[in-house]
């Protein structure tokens, strides 16, 4: 049966992000649990420890409504509408500009170190 | 989290809501029927209308949220499924991540110290490029506002896919890996659906650069915060 597949399988992720935060805690790191939980889940696949089909469908299944996970947050703006209404509203070309500036840098750099591997390949 | 009527009304509502969101945009295909705006426009014009606190709405809301840290987990699936991709072309996806994500963290937090923010705001609008759950986990865990954040992260998104192409061509980025790294470091879901329409190449490219920028990010939005603040 799919569905309970699904569902062990989102059981299994929420251990990963169980253990994440566990170690958040007790190792006292500056970042989220889930993105240790993250970092587990993506070593155990790549080392083979753990295989892909166990965990295949729960993560596609969680992932194809991702957005709707973040909507009640996003709803919270409702609360910061005197922040926009002044100097706050000078953060919103704040986060344009540097968002620009960080696809400028990643798109050039990734661009130029692929052309430069693919010409020092056709020189040997 | 609190298990009552109101909080069952509140989930069940954005639930609906989310769903038509979704029914409209892929009605329609148009970049301001995003699912996450219309639905977010919607449910703050119902919470205004009927004068419900967003501390009540939360009830509900919660429920819904809890979902992020795994997802966060679940995003370790599609970067394995990639990992060949990954594995050809390390230097440049490496080089490109660490580029855009270093420029984007510090700019984003020179630009919010220089106009004379709170630290609070510096805080929230530090992880502004990141996919939106690891962000609002990031912003909480360096002391800024989990929601406003996200908040950010969609204005970082839109800025993507509506200027994002004219950009690309006018630096001459015109490579799968130029465009679909620069729009997945800096725009994450948002810029991934846009690289789709370049092509597969580019939507697997910045698919991997939104997880792998989203992990550089949160390990170092702590160390540039303690730096520059």
């Amino acid at each position: 049966m799919k569905i309970i597949r699904i569902v062990l399988q989102l059981l299994v992720l929420y251990g990963f992000l169980l253990i994440g935060e566990a170690i958040q805690t007790l190792l006292n790191l500056p970042m989220p649990g889930s993105i240790i939980g993250f970092l587990l889940l993506f070593l155990v696949l790549l080392l083979k420890i753990y295989p892909l089909e166990w965990i295949d469908v729960g993560a596609t299944f969680l992932l194809s409504f991702l957005s709707l996970y973040f909507i009640p947050a996003t709803v919270g703006v409702v609360e910061y509408g005197p922040l926009f209404s002044g100097k706050g509203v000078l953060l919103l070309p704040i986060v344009i500009i540097s968002t620009l500036l960080t696809m400028a840098a990643a798109g050039l750099a990734s661009q130029t170190t692929a052309n430069r591997s693919t010409a020092g390949k056709e020189e040997m | 989290m609190e298990f009552s009527p109101v909080a069952a009304l509140f989930a069940a509502l954005t639930i609906v809501i989310y769903v038509i969101a979704n029914f409209f945009y892929l009605r329609f295909r148009k970049t301001p029927l995003n699912p996450v705006l219309t639905a977010t426009v919607s449910l703050v014009l119902i919470l205004v209308v009927f004068d419900v606190p967003y501390e009540t709405y939360m009830k509900g809301g919660d429920w819904i949220a809890t979902l992020l840290g795994p997802a966060v987990v679940a995003l370790a699936v599609p970067l394995y499924k990639h990992r060949k991709l990954l594995q050809d072309n390390l230097m440049p996806i490496a080089v490109g991540i660490v580029a855009g994500v270093v420029v984007g963290l510090i700019s984003g937090t020179l630009f919010t110290m220089w106009l004379g923010f709170s630290e609070e705001l510096i805080y929230t609008v530090l992880p502004k490029s990141l996919t939106t759950p690891v962000a609002m986990q990031v912003a909480s865990t360096i002391g800024g506002i989990p929601s406003l954040a996200a908040v950010f992260v969609m204005v970082a998104g839109f800025t993507g896919i509506l200027f994002g192409p004219y950009l690309l061509q006018m630096l001459g980025i015109n490579s799968p890996i130029g465009r679909g790294i620069g729009l997945g470091t800096s725009a994450h879901g948002l810029g991934t659906a846009k690289a789709f329409e370049y092509g597969p190449e580019d939507a697997s490219m910045s698919s991997v650069a939104m997880t792998l920028s989203a992990v550089l990010g949160a390990l170092l939005s702590p160390l540039v915060a303690w730096l520059l603040i």
